[in-house]
C-alpha cells in the first residue's frame, strides 16, 4: 500500500518559527546588504578625509586642465556665505584672456555669457575650444547687433543649416563671381601635356608645380628659375596683392594663417619655361620687375656690351633683312654706342613690353606705337630712329608701361580658416575640379560649401562640421597677456 | 511578482513619465550648447526625480521589514518598486545626458544598471519560475525546511527498510540529523525521538501523532523477510538510497534521476518476494519526494540568488547617490 499523507503530519514537518533562523541564503544576503553600503561609506569616506575632491568630479579635465586635476580650488571657488563653489569666470580670467566676440556685438544683443556655458569641463580630454555649433546657434540663428545691422547672414544655424555660400563665390554685381586678379592664366591650358618653350619638350604640370603651402620649406621647383629666385625685386606687396578688404576674426595663432597656399611666384613655378631673354646678345634674360627697373637694366647690359663689343656700332645690313631685294645705297652704318644702346634697347622693350610681358600682365600706357622701331629700312636708313625731329632716348623712357597690379587673392575666405595641410590625403582637382577647364583667369576656381559639406557634415562616419573648425569667437586681436598665476613646484605639491 | 493586467495602470503611469522625461530631454539637449549636464536646472530635476524613485524602490526593504506599519498594502510597494525602479534609470541617464561623469558618478551609473538589471531578472524570473515549481515540485515544502524534511524522509525510509529486513541499521542513523527536538510545529509540540524499527504497525494515528517523522505513514501489513529474501533491499538501501537521501547534491547517483530511478526500482521488484513490494513502492515514492526537494532548491536558488546582487548594490547604490547628491551640489 502507498503511502497516505495527512495534511497534519505534512504541518507538522515545519518548524513554525523557521523564518526566524538564520539560514546560509538568509545570512549571505544579510552580510553582503551591510558589507556593500559599508564598503561605499569607507571608500567614500577615505576620498573625503584625504581631502581627494577628484572623486567627486563629473568628468575628468580637458587636456589643457589635466594638470589642475588635484586642484578643485583653482576654478571652483566658494564665495561667502555660499555653498556652492562653483566654476566662475574670474578664475578662468586669472589665467586666459576671452577677448569680446565682434564689436557689433553689444550686451543687449547677445548678453555675456559665462566662460562655462560654452567652455563646458569635466568632459573629459576633449580640445575645449571646439565648440559645438549649437554655441552659435544661440546668437547666429537669428542675429542681431546693434546700429545699422550685420553685414553677415542672420539665420546661421550650422555649416549644414542655412550657412550661406562661401562670399567668393556668391555673384557679384548681378553677374559670375571674379577672381579679381589681373595675371593671366589659362588653367585648363597647363594642365594639359605643354610644350616647354619654343623648342623645349613636352611637359605635364601638377599643380604642386606651382602652388604649394606657404609653410613648405620646399626649395627645388621643377620649373623654376634659381637666378630669379634669388634676386630682389622692387615691386611691393602692393603691387603684387589683393588690399585687405573685410577680414574675419584674427585666429589665436596666426600661424595657422601659415597653412593657406603661398601665392604663386614667377621665380618659383613660371622661369622655367617663361623666358624673359630680350636679346640673342645675351644668355640672361630680362629681370621679373618694374619696367624702370628693366629699362635700367637694358640700358646698362646694352651700354656694357657696347662697351666690351665697339665693333658693334658699325653694323652691315643683313642681306635677309632687305626684303624688297633692292640694292641698298649703302650696306652698312655706324652710330653712336649711346645711339646703338637706344636702338637696342627699344627692340628689346617692345619685344619685352609687346610680347613677353604682356602674355601675363595687364599693361597699358605704353606709346609705342609712336615709336619707330630701330629696324634697317630700306628706304630710309636709320631715319627712323627720330620721331619727328625728337631724340629717341627720352621718349623710350617715357613710354615706359604701367603694369596693372596683379591683385593676387592670398585668402579667398577671409573670415575662416583653412588648412591645406589637414587635407593633404586629397589630389586637388578632387577640390579644385575647375582648374581642369579654367581658361579665363577671372574664374573663381575655390571649392563651395557643398563640396566641404561632402566630408564636413552631422552624424557618425563625417569630419567635424562645427562652426569652430573655420571660425574662431574670440577677437584675438585685443588679447591681453595674462600674469602667471601657478608655479610648477607649488602645483605638483598640491598648492596654487 | 506577476506581470500581468494588475500592472497595467503602473506600466500606463511608467511609460506616461518615460515619455514626459523624453519630452523635456529631447529639446533640452538638442538647444543645450554644451550639451545636457547634470548640474543644469533641467539636470537637477532629472536627478531628483531619479533619485527619488530610487529611495522609494528601496524603501519596499524597509516595508518589508516592518510588515505591520500600515503604509499601503503590500502589493501596492511592491508594484511601485518595480516600475519606479525601473524608470529611475532613464531618469539618471537624463540627468547626466547620458554620460558616466567621474569615478563616483561612474561607480553609481554602473550600481545602478547592475541593480536594475537584476531586478528585471528576478521579475523576470518570478514570472516563469513560479509556474515551473508548480508542475515540477507538487510536494514543495518551505525552503528554509527542507534540510529537516529531507531527514525526516530518510528516518521515514529507515523504518520502511527495517520494517522488512530487520534492524540493521546502527542506532545513530535512525535519527534525523539536524533536526532540532524543542522546535515549535505546526499540529502541537511534538517531542522528536528515535524511533526503532518494529514490526508493528504504525499505521494509526497514535503512531503518526506520536512518529514525529511520520508525515507519511507507512504501508501496513509488513512482513519480515528473511536474510537471503531480504538481501537485495538491504543492499539497495545502503548503497544506493540512503547515499542519495543524505548527500542528494552528488552526483553521478542513480536515484538523482527519475528515469534512472524508476529503472533500478523496476529491476529490484523482480528480486524481491511480493510481500516487501509495498516497502518497495514507498522507498521510491520517499525518493521521489527527495529528488523534488533537490528541484525546489535548484529552483528556489534561481528564483532568489539574484537577490544577493541586487539588495547590496542597491544598498551601496543609495549610499553613494546620496554622498553624490550633497557633494555634486558643493563643487
Amino acid at each position: 500500500m502507498a503511502r497516505t499523507r495527512t495534511t497534519k503530519a505534512v504541518a507538522q514537518r515545519i518548524d513554525l518559527n523557521y523564518f526566524k533562523k538564520a539560514t546560509p541564503f538568509k545570512s549571505a544576503k544579510l552580510w553582503l546588504a551591510v558589507l556593500a553600503p559599508a564598503l561605499a561609506v569607507l571608500w567614500i569616506g577615505w576620498h573625503f578625509l584625504a581631502g581627494d575632491h577628484r572623486v567627486y568630479s563629473s568628468g575628468g579635465l580637458s587636456a589643457a586642465h589635466a594638470v589642475l586635476e588635484k586642484q578643485c580650488e583653482a576654478c571652483h571657488l566658494k564665495e561667502a556665505g555660499g555653498f556652492s563653489a562653483a566654476a566662475r569666470d574670474s578664475a578662468c580670467l586669472a589665467c586666459h584672456d576671452g577677448p569680446a566676440h565682434h564689436p557689433e556685438m553689444t550686451a543687449s544683443s547677445a548678453p555675456k555669457a559665462k566662460c562655462s556655458e560654452c567652455h563646458g569641463e569635466h568632459r573629459g580630454p576633449i580640445p575645449l575650444a571646439s565648440l559645438t555649433a549649437k554655441n552659435c546657434a544661440r546668437c547666429h540663428a537669428d542675429l542681431g547687433t546693434a546700429g545699422t545691422g550685420s553685414q553677415f547672414a542672420k539665420n546661421i544655424a550650422s555649416f549644414s543649416n542655412r550657412h550661406p555660400e562661401f562670399l567668393a563665390l556668391r555673384p557679384q554685381n548681378g553677374g559670375p563671381p571674379r577672381d579679381p586678379g589681373t595675371i593671366k592664366l589659362n588653367h585648363a591650358l597647363h594642365m594639359k601635356a605643354i610644350r616647354r618653350g619654343p623648342s623645349g619638350p613636352s611637359v605635364e604640370l601638377g599643380c604642386g608645380d606651382c602652388h604649394r603651402p606657404s609653410l613648405s620649406g620646399d626649395t627645388h621647383w621643377e620649373y623654376g628659375d634659381k637666378n630669379y629666385a634669388a634676386a630682389t625685386v622692387r615691386y611691393t606687396a602692393a603691387d603684387s596683392f589683393e588690399p585687405a578688404g573685410s577680414r574675419g576674426l584674427p585666429a589665436k595663432r596666426p600661424g595657422n594663417d601659415g597653412k593657406l597656399m603661398a601665392p604663386v611666384k614667377f621665380a618659383n613655378a613660371c622661369a622655367g619655361c617663361h623666358s624673359l631673354a630680350f636679346d640673342k646678345r645675351f644668355e640672361e634674360g630680362a629681370p621679373h620687375d618694374r619696367p624702370d627697373v628693366v629699362h635700367a637694366f637694358l640700358v646698362r647690359a646694352f651700354s656694357d656690351y657696347v662697351a666690351a663689343h665697339p665693333a658693334e656700332v658699325r653694323e652691315a645690313q643683313d642681306p635677309g633683312r632687305n626684303l624688297a631685294g633692292r640694292a641698298a645705297s649703302w650696306p652698312g652704318q655706324t652710330v653712336s654706342p649711346a645711339q646703338w644702346v637706344s636702338e637696342r634697347v627699344a627692340v628689346a622693350e617692345e619685344l619685352l613690353w609687346h610680347k613677353t610681358c604682356a602674355q601675363c600682365h595687364a599693361i597699358s600706357g605704353t606709346r609705342l606705337e609712336d615709336v619707330k622701331i630701330a629696324r634697317w629700312d630700306a628706304a630710309g636708313g636709320r631715319t627712323a630712329n627720330r620721331v619727328s625731329g625728337r631724340s629717341l632716348a627720352p621718349l623710350l623712357q617715357a613710354a615706359l608701361p604701367d603694369i596693372a597690379a596683379a591683385h593676387t587673392r592670398l585668402d579667398w575666405l577671409p573670415h575662416a580658416r583653412f588648412d591645406h595641410d589637414a587635407h593633404t590625403g586629397f589630389s586637388c582637382t578632387g577640390c579644385h575640379p575647375n582648374a581642369l577647364k579654367s581658361a579665363e583667369s577671372s574664374d573663381v576656381l575655390i571649392p563651395g560649401i557643398a563640396v566641404c559639406r561632402t566630408c564636413h557634415a552631422p552624424g557618425p562616419g563625417h569630419a567635424s562640421a562645427e562652426c569652430s573648425e573655420c571660425h574662431t569667437y574670440h577677437d584675438w586681436s585685443r588679447r591681453r597677456e595674462q600674469e602667471p598665476v601657478f608655479t610648477l613646484p607649488a602645483l605638483r605639491g598640491g598648492g596654487s | 511578482m506577476l506581470i500581468d493586467r494588475s500592472q497595467r495602470g503602473w506600466a500606463m503611469a511608467s511609460l506616461a513619465i518615460l515619455a514626459a522625461g523624453f519630452a523635456v530631454y529631447l529639446p533640452y539637449a538638442s538647444i543645450s550648447p554644451a550639451g545636457p549636464r547634470g548640474g543644469s536646472a533641467i539636470g537637477l530635476l532629472f536627478g531628483v526625480a531619479g533619485f527619488a524613485f530610487m529611495l522609494y524602490a528601496a524603501a519596499l526593504g524597509a516595508r518589508k521589514r516592518v510588515a505591520t506599519w500600515r503604509l499601503g498594502r503590500a502589493k501596492a510597494w511592491m508594484q511601485g518598486h518595480l516600475w519606479l525602479g525601473l524608470l529611475a534609470l532613464p531618469m539618471i541617464l537624463f540627468h547626466g545626458g547620458f554620460h558616466f561623469g567621474g569615478t563616483l558618478t561612474r561607480v553609481l551609473m554602473w550600481l545602478l544598471i547592475v541593480t536594475v538589471a537584476s531586478g528585471i531578472y528576478g521579475a523576470l524570473l518570478q514570472n516563469l519560475i513560479p509556474k515551473k515549481m508548480t508542475t515540477d515540485v507538487p510536494l514543495e515544502t518551505v525552503y528554509d525546511e527542507i534540510g529537516h524534511v529531507r531527514a525526516l524522509l530518510a528516518a521515514e525510509a529507515d523504518r520502511t527498510v527495517e520494517a522488512c529486513c530487520g534492524n540493521f541499521l546502527s542506532e545513530d542513523r535512525a535519527l534525523p540529523s539536524g533536526t532540532d527536538p524543542t522546535a515549535q510545529r505546526a499540529g502541537g509540540f511534538t517531542a522528536l525521538r528515535p524511533i526503532a524499527a518494529s514490526s508493528a504497525p504504525l499505521r494509526t494515528s497514535a503512531a503518526v501523532s506520536a512518529g514525529a517523522s511520520a508525515a507519511v505513514a507507512p504501508a501496513a501489513e509488513v512482513v519480515l523477510l528473511s536474510e537471503s529474501q531480504s538481501e537485495p533491499l538491504r543492499s539497495f538501501y545502503v548503497l544506493e538510497v540512503r547515499p542519495f537521501l543524505e548527500r542528494p547534491k552528488e552526483r553521478g547517483l542513480r536515484l538523482s534521476d527519475d528515469a534512472r530511478a524508476a529503472g533500478a526500482f523496476t529491476a529490484l521488484r523482480t528480486l524481491l518476494p511480493s510481500a516487501a513490494h509495498g516497502a518497495l513502492d514507498d522507498l521510491a515514492d520517499i525518493c521521489s519526494e527527495a529528488r523534488q526537494l533537490r528541484r525546489q532548491e535548484r529552483l528556489h536558488r534561481w528564483l532568489h540568488g539574484w537577490l544577493l546582487v541586487h539588495i547590496p548594490l542597491s544598498l551601496a547604490l543609495i549610499v553613494l547617490g546620496a554622498a553624490h547628491a550633497v557633494m555634486a551640489l558643493r563643487w
